[in-house]
């Protein structure tokens, strides 16, 4: 444009002929090409710089273009790496975090990318799976919880069913004596406590109460109790060195019978049959101990300490972490610890070379019972301290240092071959290291039928021997005794005038001295087992 | 002794015998009469047996009193009962058999009889 006006304005000022002067002519004659140039410089240098410009953006755009395919390039490689981030989380990680909460040695398997773990994104996944985990475990403790009441009423229910079962059987057990249908009651009852036992465990692992209100009891009444409601039984020897009437409180007693079994049922379970369970009770400083030994293969370390844990009842219960079948005993043992304040260890190994189980009960739980008042039951071990001053006076017998290591002569003694034998339920079974072999004669001629009398005479003689020292610590003898004694005098006079005619008139011999005692009965029996003073007259 | 506290026993009476039921004799009854023999009791003596011992040391007892007081089965004493015979430690007596009513209707055929011979 501005070219435009100076060439119009050269135009007007060269067609102009008025001019009166020529040298503006001629000025204007110069001024034409300058202006021209000028325009044409002026045009030239606006047509670089427009076309510099034009460059400069053109290569801009261009580098424009380049960035930002880089950077759309980087953002795909972004996404993608977020896609196949977010698709691990899901395919790998997410499964894992939701095995994890039901089998804690899974691991979690991290980030595809490394570089990944303290980012943004990274901890975003992360909390993801936090937020799975956490969710989970309050499901899973929802449902266990629901599981657990729907196990703690069906169980209640069998509870109850199976004790009213047990009135009956027991009922039955006392208004009937026949033999053949006692077994049957005796097998019921028992199988029938096994159950019990079961259902119970169920009840107590769901959070239950243990179901049955009990008296205080002896403390030995409850342990055997809790003996009885298992099938090995029999294999268990019970060593009673507590004070007589130590009893437990009413709320103690069956959380301590529950134990106990559980306690013995993991001990019968993890040693050869036949071996024997040794099971002490013993007074310590806070209470009483009951000690609970086997003989079997023992735990491993991890396995002790996963049990010590359990028993602990620190850690709550969930069924599902029981296992298949539920191994739900020392579930039980930690919940009842737990709510009745008592105290089970199973820290170190026993010196049988298996488990050793120890029950603490602390004094608060524990309360004296008088013992002629409510003695224990007939089929709890007596007391060995009762009788503990003159036993130790009169034999070597009874030792009351730490019980189990003064009994592994027991262990060997009784392979339980006899019926009568393996009923022995451990009382005294201190002194049966040297009452062994006195013991096996005594049974062995009662076996043999034919002609018991003589046989066991001999023996029973022979037997009566060591048996015979605590007698006069028991208490006087009585008039019969005495009679008895005079009258096997008498036998032993006979006997050895009758000696001399014939072997077999040794026979007669008793008979004769039988009227001199008050009871023929009485007598009889006594110069059979006396004899041997009337031996020692000759 | 008795009225002692109810409630469920804890030891039941299969514990006692070891499982037992069948006593080794036979010929023990509900009534028969036990005796301790004075013996001394051995050291091996499972726990129920030695507690029938005990409670004889305070005199005969019948197998039903023995059952009474030891809150057992009296199926459970037979079997205890029958051990501690085994081993001489007790002595049994059987039952006195009760003594048997006459028939009033024999009497009174005799005490017609009587009469006939008198009138005769």
């Amino acid at each position: 444009m501005t070219v435009c006006t100076v060439l119009r304005v050269a135009r007007l000022s060269a067609s102009d002929p008025a001019l009166p002067d020529s040298l503006p002519g001629i000025d204007s004659m110069i001024e034409v090409p300058d202006l021209a140039v000028g325009a044409l410089a002026l045009g030239t240098l606006s047509a670089f710089a427009l076309g510099g410009g034009l460059l400069r953006s053109r290569r801009h755009l261009a580098a424009q273009r380049a960035k930002s395919a880089a950077l759309r390039a980087q953002l795909d490689g972004t996404t993608r790496a977020f896609t196949s981030e977010v698709e691990h989380l899901a395919a790998r990680r997410v499964p894992a975090a939701a095995r994890q909460a039901a089998h804690p040695h899974v691991t979690v398997p991290g980030p595809l990318s490394p570089q990944l773990a303290g980012s943004p994104l990274g901890s975003a996944l992360e909390q993801v799976l936090q937020g799975l985990h956490a969710e989970l475990a309050a499901q899973r403790t929802r449902i266990d919880a629901a599981a657990q009441a729907g196990m703690r009423g069906a169980t209640r229910e069998i509870q109850a069913a199976l004790y009213r079962l047990q009135d009956a059987l027991r009922g039955l057990q006392q208004r009937y004596d026949d033999p053949e249908l006692t077994q049957t009651l005796f097998e019921l009852d028992h199988e029938n406590e096994q159950s019990l036992r079961r259902a119970q465990i169920a009840a107590v692992v769901c959070g239950a109460w243990v179901g049955l209100a009990r008296e205080e009891s002896h403390l030995v009444d409850a342990v055997t109790g809790g003996q009885a409601r298992l099938a090995g039984y029999r294999r268990v020897r019970v060593g009673n060195h507590l004070a007589p009437g130590t009893g437990l409180v009413s709320h103690a007693v069956e959380p301590v019978a529950i134990i106990v079994a559980e306690l013995l049922d993991n001990a019968l379970r993890h040693s050869a049959p036949d071996t024997d369970v040794v099971v002490h009770l013993e007074a310590v400083h806070h209470g009483v101990c009951v000690t609970v030994d086997d003989a079997g293969l023992g735990m491993t370390q991890d396995e002790r300490a996963r049990a010590q844990r359990m028993v602990a009842g620190s850690d709550p219960i969930l069924l599902t972490e029981l296992g298949d079948p539920p191994r739900m005993g020392l579930a039980a043992i930690g919940q009842l610890t737990r709510q009745f304040d008592l105290n089970v260890d199973l820290s170190s190994p026993s010196p049988y070379g298996g488990v050793r189980a120890v029950l603490r009960i602390d004094s608060h739980l524990l309360t004296r019972i008088d013992p002629e008042a409510v003695p224990p039951a007939a089929g709890a071990p007596r007391s060995t301290r009762r009788e503990a001053a003159p036993v130790t006076g009169s034999g070597p017998g009874t030792s009351h240092g730490p019980g189990p290591t003064t009994s592994p002569g027991p262990q060997p003694g009784p392979p339980a071959p006899l019926p009568a034998a393996s009923d022995d339920h451990g009382y005294g079974a201190e002194q049966a290291p040297g009452h062994d072999a006195p013991a096996s004669g005594h049974h062995g001629p009662r076996d043999g039928g034919g002609l018991p009398q003589r046989r066991r005479r001999g023996r029973t003689t022979a037997a009566a021997g060591p048996a015979a020292a605590p007698a006069p610590a028991r208490r006087a003898r009585r008039p019969e005794e005495s009679a008895a004694a005079l009258g096997a005098l008498q036998s032993g006079t006979a006997a050895a005038r009758t000696d001399a005619r014939s072997n077999a008139g040794a026979d007669p011999a008793v008979p004769e001295g039988a009227p001199a005692a008050t009871s023929a009965g009485t007598a009889a029996e006594n110069t059979d087992s006396n004899d041997h003073e009337g031996g020692t007259a000759r | 002794m008795t009225g002692r506290r109810g409630g469920r026993p804890l030891v039941p009476a299969y514990l006692s015998t070891g499982g037992v039921a069948r006593p080794s004799r036979a010929h023990l009854e509900r009534l028969s009469v036990l005796t301790g023999s004075g013996e001394p009791a051995p050291a091996d003596l499972p726990a129920a047996q030695t507690a029938l011992l005990e409670e004889l040391e305070h005199g005969s007892l019948t197998v039903v009193e023995a059952a009474a007081l030891l809150r057992l089965p009296v199926s459970a004493v037979l079997v205890l009962a029958a051990g501690l015979l085994d081993r001489d430690l007790v002595l049994a007596r059987a039952p006195i058999p009760p003594a048997r009513r006459f028939d009033p209707d024999l009497l009174k055929r005799v005490a017609d009889g009587l009469r006939d011979l008198k009138h005769r």
